[in-house]
């Protein structure tokens, strides 16, 4: 039924090279992205559906129409939007055969510019990690698995877990919202076992401290950020299951995983091999019809197939599972009207802190915080906006325009006292 | 059924807002009909989780998807005081 409703909106599909599926309900976007496929139109997935972002793509991707599930009034581009229920009698609904080559989606980060950077997903990649993940975690291998998505379907890990993985396993995805620590309660339940939670640490966090009953959950899988282990360990206590981490990035997709309280050493994926790259610390990733990419953290590697997470190298950060590079927020703030130097300064212990939140310091004689926190909302990721911008007469730069350590000590000083 | 206590003020959910969420702004500064999330107050889905949590703590139920959604809990403090005062069970 699913093959046969992809087919159907496929042959409704307007003519495009490139496609911004913006549906909200994960069910619809998983038939979005297939009739897409089908059409031979790749996908743009964005998470940012503000115009800005969206008009930007059209440049960059000539003819890009806007695919969604409820019409975006704001939306600049054509705009197709997907039915709720298909007719689908007489639909033919062959199962295609797409080569490994096929450039199946363009996924996008922040690049050190602020501008996105798209990252070419081939059909082979997208395949073969789907794959690697049902045999890691066993889901959907001998008998049907349920999966519970937390995660929006957008985002790498969402697109990954919930929308290609029961495409190639015996795996069903619960498309109802998954968000709030009720709303996971009422989808297991729906669902039979075995069970799998895809989920993130600050929903961890959220479902055990709600205290909700779950029902018996084979697995439970946590990536975007750092899951701690006394967390982990909670987690498979009162759950009676075992937690797992995925390690990837936008750029690669998963590469590795672990069990969280076994420790720190990840176990890279079948074909996924790391090797030394050009900084210290750095390891190079490369996998089936992906492109070798470097891991952003600093990394020990015993071998090939495993490696240790040192740290983060410091441009980039991440709030809430998203990255950004802390040099692209500096220039989008120094790029806004009125503001003639500014400076974002990241909240000390992100990782510890689920609700920590940046501040940012402006020298803008003609405009109030309002204003720039106005001018932010439009040009940056919600998750980075500063939970208080703060206006100076001048940042303490010294004389090769750099702020020496000890004066960004005294700027995040003057945020504590204030 | 609403309890027959105190009567929830908008002002004591706007202090359960500042304090779950560690706004730098006083209680008396949200404006009870601004928007809560996107622009007005700003809050994301980070802090949706965070406000679930601390009602669940302080008036002992919890929020689903499908009430914030369609009720428009959350689009204001107004909105939002007003679903607290119909679930509360403390």
């Amino acid at each position: 039924m699913f093959s046969a409703a992809a087919h159907r909106l496929a042959a409704e599909l307007p003519d495009g090279a490139y496609v911004a599926n913006l549906c909200q309900d994960r069910l619809n976007f998983s038939i979005a992205f297939a009739a897409a496929v089908l059409r031979g139109q790749i996908s743009l997935m964005t998470s940012d559906r503000s115009p800005e972002r969206l008009r930007l793509l059209a440049e960059r991707f000539p003819g890009t129409y806007v695919l969604t599930d409820e019409a975006e009034p704001g939306n600049p581009l054509r705009q197709h939007v997907m039915r709720a229920a298909f007719d689908l009698t007489g639909v033919q609904s062959p199962n295609p055969i797409i080569p490994v080559d096929r450039l199946a989606a363009v996924v996008f980060t922040s690049g050190s510019t602020g501008e996105p950077v798209g990252h070419r997903k081939l059909w082979g990649a997208l395949v073969e990690r789907s794959r690697d993940a049902a045999r890691r975690f066993r889901v959907g291998l001998a008998r049907p698995t349920a999966i519970v998505g937390m995660v929006p379907p957008q985002h790498m890990y969402g697109f990954e877990t919930t929308v290609l993985l029961p495409l190639h396993s015996n795996a069903t995805v619960w498309c109802g919202t998954a968000f709030f620590p009720s709303d996971v309660e009422a989808a297991l339940a729906a669902m039979a076992a075995p069970r799998v939670l895809v989920t993130t640490p600050l929903q961890i966090r959220a479902v055990l401290q709600a205290g909700v009953e779950l029902p018996a959950l084979h697995r439970v899988i946590s990536a975007t950020a750092p899951l701690f282990a006394d967390m982990a360990a909670e987690a498979e206590q009162r759950w009676q299951t075992e937690v797992c981490e995925i390690f990837g990035a936008t750029e690669v997709g998963s590469i590795a995983s672990r069990r969280t309280i076994e420790g720190d050493l990840w176990t890279t994926y079948p074909r996924v091999r790391v090797r030394p790259g050009e900084l210290d610390e750095e390891v190079v990733v490369t996998g089936p019809f992906a492109t070798p990419f470097p891991i952003s953290d600093r990394v020990d590697a015993p071998d090939s197939a495993h490696f240790r997470l040192l740290g983060r190298r410091t441009d980039l950060l991440k709030l809430g599972g998203r990255r950004a590079s802390l040099a692209g927020l500096n220039r989008i703030l120094a790029e806004i009207d009125g503001v003639v130097d500014g400076l974002f300064v990241p909240p000390a212990d992100p990782d510890t802190t689920p609700t920590a939140r940046m501040a940012a310091f402006v020298v803008a004689p003609d405009r109030t915080p309002d204003d720039i926190l106005a001018a932010l909302r439009t040009r940056i990721d919600p998750v980075f906006l500063p939970r208080r911008v703060v206006k100076v007469d001048r940042l303490p730069r010294n004389d090769v325009g750099k702020l020496p350590e000890q004066a960004l000590a005294a700027l995040r000083a003057q945020l504590d006292r204030a | 059924m609403p309890l027959d206590t105190h009567a929830l003020a908008e002002r004591d959910v706007a202090q359960l807002l500042v304090e779950a969420l560690h706004l730098e702004i006083s209680p008396d500064e949200i404006d009870p009909t601004e928007k809560l999330f996107g622009d007005g107050l700003g809050l994301d889905s980070i802090d949706a989780l965070e406000i679930a949590l601390a009602i669940s703590r302080t008036y002992g139920f919890e929020l689903k998807s499908d009430d914030a959604r369609n009720l428009e809990v959350f689009a204001s403090l107004r909105s939002l005081t007003q679903h607290i005062a119909t679930h509360r069970t403390k």
